[in-house]
This record gives C-alpha cells, structure tokens and sequence, in this order.
C-alpha cells in the first residue's frame, strides 16, 4: 500500500540550519514557495530543487514538527524553534 | 450499493472513491485476467459545463497478491492529468469532438501507468495515455463507442489498459435496501411492508442509466501469478491471485488563496478509499469504523474479522422476515461464528468443500477479491456464480454480471453455513432470497471484449 510503501527520510537530510531558514521565510505551518505540481509519471521526491516545502508543529510543547516534502514526512525535534514559532504567532 | 458512497468521509470525495471492483478471466483473451476498478460513482450523463474526471490529485493503484500474505507483489498506478487546449471559452468542446486528438475538445485528461514490483521496485510502463471524453452528446460526439475504442490501449509489456468513462453496471435495488432492508420481491413478508404490501413488488435498478469512471487492465496471467507460471493446476496454491483497488491522497494540501502562489500538495500518500470483496465495507463494517476501514491495507483486516464471524444483517434477518428465517435465528443465537463467511471474505475457500474448487490464499485474514485463474471463463455464465455451480464467477473473482447483491445476502442468510457445519440446514428463505434483479436490468448492455462496461449514457438522451 502506498501509506506502508512511502517512508519517512531520515532526519539528518536537513540540517537545523537549513530548517531555520525555512522558519525564517516561511512562518509557521506555511509552505517555502516553490515550483508546484505533481509529475504524471510518479512521484517527487525531497531532493526535487524547487519542490515546496511544509512544515507542522504537531506537538508545541515536545517541540515535535513534521516536515512534508515531495512524497516524504519527516519528523524534528526542535524546542527553541517551536517556542520562537509560538511567539511569531503571539501564542 | 457495492461501494458507492459507503463510508462517511468518502462520501463526500466521489473523485477518490472505489465504487466497484471487477476480476475475471478475460472471456476475449483466456490467457489474460482483466481487472476493472470504478471510481467518480453515480454520475448524471447531463453534467456540463464540467464533465466528470479522474482527479489529478489522486494516485489510483490496482494491486495483486500472488503469495497470499495480502500485501502486494504487484501494483498498477495510475496518475492522471488535465490539459487545457482553450483559456477564453467555457466549454468542454467548441465543436464536434471526431478523435482523441480533436481540437474541438478543449479539456482533455490522460494518465501515466507504473508498475511496482514486490520490492518496491517502479516501472513507467506509458507517460501520456488519452483518456477518452465524457459522453456529452450525439451532437457533439457522433461516433462515441469508436472514440472510447481508440482509448484501448495495448502496452509494450504485455498489459492493455483504458481508463475514462463508462455506463456503471452494477445492479442493485438501494431504495428499498436501505429503506429497513426490504427486498422487493418479499415486501410483503417483510416485518413492516406486510402491513403496507399483500404482493410481490418488482425491484428496481437504482444505479441504471447513470456512468462512472473506469480503469481497466487486462494483464498476462503469466504476470500475475506466483512464480509467473503460464499453466497452473486448479489446486495449484500458485493459482489464485487476491485483488484489491485503492485511493491516495496527499497528506498535506495548502490553498494560498491568492494569484501568486499556486495550491501546494505534498508529503506521503495517504489511502482514502480501499474496496476488495463487493459489500465489505458497506455492510460488514460498522459505520463508526468505515473511514478507518478505508485508510488501512488489507493486512490489517484481523481488526475487523469479528464482524465477519457475526454480520449485523444475519441478525436482521430473522426480524426483519417474521418466521421465515428460524435455523439463521438458531444459529445467530448460539453465536456461532460465521466460518464460512471468514473463508468467503478474508481466507478464500480451501480445497475440499466445493467439488472441484479452492481460492485459498492461507490463513492471513484479509480482504481481497481471490480469484483462481485455473478456472476458465464459463460458456454461459450464471448470475448466481459459484452459489449456482459457476466456478467462474463470484466470489472466485467477480464478474461484471454476478448478481453480487444477491450472492451476499443469501450467503449471509445461512446457505453457505452448510458448507463447513453439515448438520445446518439452511432455512428454504435463504436460498430462495434475492434482490429481484439481473444484468438483463442494466440499460447500457456489456461489450464483449475489453474493456466490456457498455458505452456511458449520453448527456442528450440521459438529463
């Protein structure tokens, strides 16, 4: 099944500094704009250049976030950058 | 209805949602299986300006057990996209539409097919395929059926596919099914009609004349099978395959609401829409679980096999039918489970209980359409299918004309109980019950070779 098939990226594929880049231009929950569409013959993938980019904060407390990219989620684990993301939003 | 609109949240998806699900071996190619799986149910033939479609956001997949774990050893995918010839007009077609490559018609669709092997492996096996048009009129369309003919097509490895509109030929009598389960022919024995009715009612096809969406795959049973075998015995275990369709979706869609930035959809795909065996999720499954149901692989069916040893309906019958279903009432309050339907349904059956005949995929619980591909496609076949002595009908696969509705009912109703308790005896109801309908009930007629659904009512003729 696709949902089984399709797995996470290891997290070490973006580094924190990258990821606050995105934060920085994106906000919070938004996606880094970007080429859009799907290609007819199969999927994108992370390393598509251009690909956009979202970001979730599932879990504010646990500074937990998915990062959706191409056809992959990846999950981070980053206080500091959940708690600047809070205060952005004046939460 | 088989599986239109039978889950809450699908419901309100018809693009993604799995309406019908057809395997048999091919009557017009004996050595080929054709796989049939429906989407976008319950389609007015009169739909302008926007004509139905696939949507270009859904990954529609056809997957193929051939070692009865129920996961698959083979997926067909198949994407879809939307062209625009026209940015000024608002019409489908600005003239007669004569070919697939006409430019009259201005919104065009077509599709790319990826085979996945069973390690994950994917093949891009046609990048740009046309689907044909929706059948908008005479007017517009003169010569529909050679159209949708030209949209055959036959690809390098072996495989022939279509994928695009056609007449929905399932057959059932929704109406009153849903209205407290009657069935017409026996309204007048039905706990409530009796007080409404003192006849036999005639059913009614309640899914005629309207079209859905098709894709269709006929592929080498050489392909299909374990081992890739060309010629299998019938008790060969290698010679029954498990079918199921899905729908995904991707988990993350971002609407920028402005003219700069275009919609963004990205992250995994996420199954919305899963449909194996006719009615499973639309009758077995309760309501409270039927988006669950939907987003899970069939290996996870184990969590719902209770369902299956003791079905709602087998113990609506007898309520619902005053004294015509005493041995099924014995037999639901001794809570016995229902081991044939757990064969029917998520095992297949073994070898030893029907002369001559087993779809066993062994004892992962699962729901797939098994088909034994030994069984060659029957001279004249029977609406009733294996239930009538047709080894080539459902549920050894399903065909487009087994009376599914019917087979299932009866089936729960009790006659399939004997098969693995021979000291049950069927009540006489149970093997006399049916909807009253037929493929005769079905407007648009079959074709007789691929893709075999009939020609989609045209929007002129059909308001």
């Amino acid at each position: 099944m696709s949902r089984v098939r399709y797995g996470s990226r290891a997290v070490n594929r973006l580094s924190r500094r990258r990821v606050l880049a995105i934060a920085a231009t994106a906000g919070v929950g938004v996606s880094v704009a970007g080429v859009t569409g799907l290609s007819l013959a199969g999927e994108t993938t992370a390393t598509d250049d251009g690909q956009p980019l979202v970001i979730s904060l599932r879990d504010a407390s646990k500074g937990t976030f998915d990062i959706f990219s191409g056809g992959s989620r990846t999950t981070l684990t980053d206080k500091k950058l959940a708690a600047r993301l809070l205060k952005a939003v004046k939460r | 209805m088989s599986s239109h609109r039978e889950a809450p949240e699908i419901s309100k998806d018809p693009v993604a949602d799995s309406s019908d699900l057809y395997a048999f071996v091919s009557p017009d190619d004996p050595d080929t299986v054709t796989i049939i799986a429906n989407y976008v149910p319950l389609q007015l033939p009169a739909s302008g300006p926007n004509f139905f479609e696939f949507g270009d956001d859904v990954l529609y997949e056809i997957h193929i057990d051939s070692n009865g774990d129920a996961r698959p050893d083979l997926t067909y995918q198949f994407r879809f996209r939307t062209e625009l010839r026209n940015n000024n007009t608002f019409l489908y077609n600005t003239g007669q539409i004569k070919s697939l490559d006409d430019p009259n018609w201005n919104r065009r669709q077509f599709y790319s097919v990826t085979k996945v092997d069973a390690h994950g492996k994917s093949t891009v096996l046609a990048a740009k395929l046309p689907c044909p048009p929706c059948n908008v009129g005479k007017l517009s369309i003169p010569d529909y059926s050679s159209l949708a003919e030209d949209a055959v097509k036959k690809l390098k490895t072996g495989e022939k596919v279509f994928a695009g509109q056609r007449a929905d030929a399932f057959f059932v009598d929704l109406g009153a099914i849903f209205d407290l389960g009657t069935l017409r022919p026996f309204q007048d024995k039905h706990l409530v009609g009796q007080k409404l009715f003192n006849y036999a009612g005639k059913a009614v096809n309640a899914t005629d004349k309207l079209n859905v969406h098709s894709i269709a795959i006929q592929v080498p049973l050489s392909t299909v099978r374990r081992d890739g075998k060309k010629k299998v015995r019938g008790r060969d275990p290698g010679a029954v395959i498990g079918v199921w369709t899905s729908a995904s979706r991707r988990q993350v869609q971002v609407r920028h609401g402005d003219k700069k930035n275009a919609d963004v959809e990205v992250g995994p795909q996420v199954q919305v829409s899963r449909l194996g065996n006719p009615l499973f999720n639309e009758v077995i499954v309760p309501m409270a679980q039927k988006d669950k149901w939907n987003s899970l692989p069939p290996t996870d069916d184990k969590l719902f096999a209770a369902f299956v040893e003791k079905p709602e309906l087998a113990s609506l019958l007898p309520v619902l039918y005053p004294g015509l279903f005493p041995n099924l009432d014995k037999l639901n309050k001794a809570k016995t489970p229902r081991a044939d339907l757990v064969a029917i349904l998520l095992t297949g059956i073994p070898d030893g209980l029907i002369d001559n005949f087993q779809n066993a995929t062994g004892d992962t619980k699962a729901d797939m359409l098994r088909l034994n591909t030994a069984v060659p496609p029957a001279k004249s076949p029977k609406a009733f299918g294996l239930l009538a002595g047709d080894l080539a009908g459902f549920p050894n696969g399903r065909r487009i004309e087994d009376d599914v509705v019917s087979i299932s009912i009866r089936a729960i109703a009790g006659v399939t109980f004997a098969l693995v308790d021979e000291t049950f005896k069927p009540d006489a109801a149970a093997g006399l019950v049916e909807q009253g309908l037929s493929i005769k009930n079905v407007s648009s007629g079959l074709l007789k070779k691929f893709p075999f659904l009939g020609t989609p009512f045209d929007g002129f003729d059909n308001p």
